[in-house]
């Protein structure tokens, strides 16, 4: 399958504040691609270096083959971006944003307004009067309007509620269904976990890790909390992946890593009132790596 | 693509071009409107206009000459005093607004698009150009009401003249503006530098009426090559001076277009 993205030892530096470094990957056509990290580790940098709008101080890019720098009028032509809270005009309404923007697109006067309805967003209100998670529909809607094969998202669901969350997330389905591909830039990890096929983790301006995101996750504890109606019988959480964190005479708190089939045919044989899984967030995740590392948590 | 980005940019200017418009062209005519009433007492006011510092009225233009002279009267209240204001406001306003885009964020918007950085910035030059010479023309407009109002004559065709010399001060002013807000793309930063030169050469200029030892000094001043007294006298166009005003304009937008196209986008 030929690659949509190819980053080759990207580095963005500022002077004497740290951007990216070495970074390298490439991301499949028809793939969603997710790219974790938390706050400050270089996510944007990577999203703006790739868009042309910072020029590498080393190493290469490339989108649909055509160099980032050099080309990116051209390369722009065939992809839809949109960033966390994107900064639109504020004294024009929605509507008119996304109108202007399509004809900067050429794309038709109009497109946006089936998913607009889709995400309950008003194009008659000015920007300026609409909240955080409506500003971000905007984003969402200008994301999405179109048929462009490549669509970048830069951490486009902060501020959105669940419920336009998960439409969030069926357009993203949709997407790859169509056989586009998304690059998506998010910390938030149960999204990722829905909607990507790989994910890079970035820390620190360098890409840590690409796997798919069953083997990240699978190589990360995660919390169970059982409920029981009674005591469990010593042992039965005696399991290699298993650690008991806490257990009063009900209340069982347990980390497993990894395969989670033997717990649930242990658990199975008990009188559960209530289970509670909880996947590892970001922060978790990152601990781990720097654990891995050998450096110190900060 | 220059067109969409034109017209977007013209669109964002509409608010604050016509209010400056509308200032401009009520200033231009009210003042305009007075100028009857100071030929039928030019004696006192040329005796009043000798009770001034030879420094104030340097400040505004005036040098031998009568105020009864619809050239000097022009130049003193108008020309060489509200224009330069106005000028200079929409200028750098319109010129540094690609460095607040980039700021706050929405040439992020406009430039992941197929838009190009020389078509934005192209779109943009247009669009200081139309805000500048809509305001000439209001400029224009008020005197020439002030004229059909008074009857005061005017030399109308001269003072349409004008309005070309007046557009070549102003995108004098707008295209190094521009060049700086693309190096700094800080728009605090660019408004500031460029109303700070503005302020030094307009002294330059007053400091040279008053002292002929350094009368060069004006030479690095725009205001020197902004007199349209003559214009306005015996009808001879400041052509050499309005050449030179559009070539630092084209030169400033030409070095804007290049810095912009190389230039990275880190705010």
């Amino acid at each position: 399958m030929p690659s949509v993205i190819e980053a080759a030892g990207l580095t963005k530096s500022y002077g004497s504040r740290r951007g990216i470094d070495g970074v390298t990957f490439a991301v499949d056509e028809g793939e969603v691609f997710g790219f974790l990290g938390p706050n400050g580790a270089g996510k944007t940098t990577t999203i703006r270096t790739l868009l042309g709008l910072l020029r590498p101080t080393d190493g290469s890019a490339s989108i649909f083959g055509l160099d980032v720098w050099a080309d990116a009028p051209r390369l722009h032509e065939r992809l839809s971006y949109v960033g966390s809270d994107p900064a639109y005009l504020g004294e024009l309404t929605a509507g008119r944003q996304l109108d202007d923007i399509c004809r900067l697109r050429r794309l038709p006067k109009g497109i946006w307004r089936p998913i607009a309805e889709r995400l309950e967003l008003d194009p008659s209100v000015q920007i300026r009067k609409l909240s955080r998670g409506n500003r971000q529909k905007v984003g969402v809607v200008q994301a999405f309007m179109g048929d462009a094969p490549l669509i970048v998202l830069d951490e486009p669901s902060t501020g959105l509620d669940p419920l336009m969350q998960r439409e969030f997330l069926a357009l993203v389905s949709e997407v790859r269904a169509a056989g586009r591909t998304v690059f998506l830039s998010s910390h938030n990890l149960p999204e990722v976990e829905r909607s990507c096929d790989r994910v890079g983790i970035i820390r620190d301006g360098r890409l840590i890790d690409i796997s798919t995101v069953h083997a990240l996750l699978a190589g990360h504890w995660r919390s169970v909390n059982l409920v029981l109606a009674e005591p469990a019988p010593p042992g039965t959480f005696d399991l290699a992946n298993v650690q008991v964190v806490s257990a009063s005479a009900r209340d069982i708190h347990l980390m497993i890593e990894g395969d989670v089939n033997p717990l649930i045919r242990r658990i199975a044989q008990l009188d559960v009132r209530d289970i509670a899984v909880t996947t590892p967030d970001i922060e978790d995740i990152f601990l781990r790596f720097y654990e891995h590392d050998g450096e110190p948590d900060q | 693509m220059t067109v969409a980005a034109f017209s977007l940019d013209l669109r964002r200017s509409r608010t604050l071009v016509t209010w400056l418009a509308v200032i401009t062209a009520a200033y231009a005519g009210f003042i305009s409107v007075f100028y009857t009433n100071v030929v039928e007492n030019a004696a006192q006011f040329e005796q009043l206009l000798e009770a001034y510092p030879k420094e104030l009225l340097a400040a505004f233009g005036i040098g031998e000459g009568s105020f009864a002279d619809p050239g000097i009267f022009l130049t003193g209240y108008i020309y060489n005093f509200l224009w330069p204001l106005v000028a200079a406001i929409v200028a750098i306003a319109v010129a540094t607004r690609v460095a607040g885009d980039a700021g706050r964020g929405f040439l992020d918007v406009v430039l992941s698009t197929r838009l190009s950085r020389t078509a934005h910035l192209c779109g943009s030059i247009g669009s200081q150009l139309v805000a500048i010479v809509v305001v000439a023309a209001a400029m224009f407009a008020g005197i020439y009401l002030g004229d059909l109002l008074i009857a005061p004559d005017f030399p109308e065709t001269r003072v349409a003249l004008s309005i070309l010399h007046s557009v070549a001060f102003g995108a004098a002013i707008a295209g190094p503006a521009t060049l700086l807000a693309v190096i700094l793309l800080d728009r605090g930063r660019a408004a500031g530098i460029a109303a700070g030169v503005l302020v030094v050469m307009y002294l330059f200029n007053v400091v040279a009426a008053l002292a002929p030892d350094v009368d060069w000094i004006a030479t690095v001043s725009a205001f020197h090559y902004f007199d349209l007294r003559r214009l306005l006298g015996d009808g001879t166009y400041p052509l050499t001076d309005s050449l030179l005003l559009g070539a630092v304009a084209i030169a400033g937008w030409a070095a804007a277009l290049v810095a912009f196209r190389r230039r990275d986008l880190a705010a």
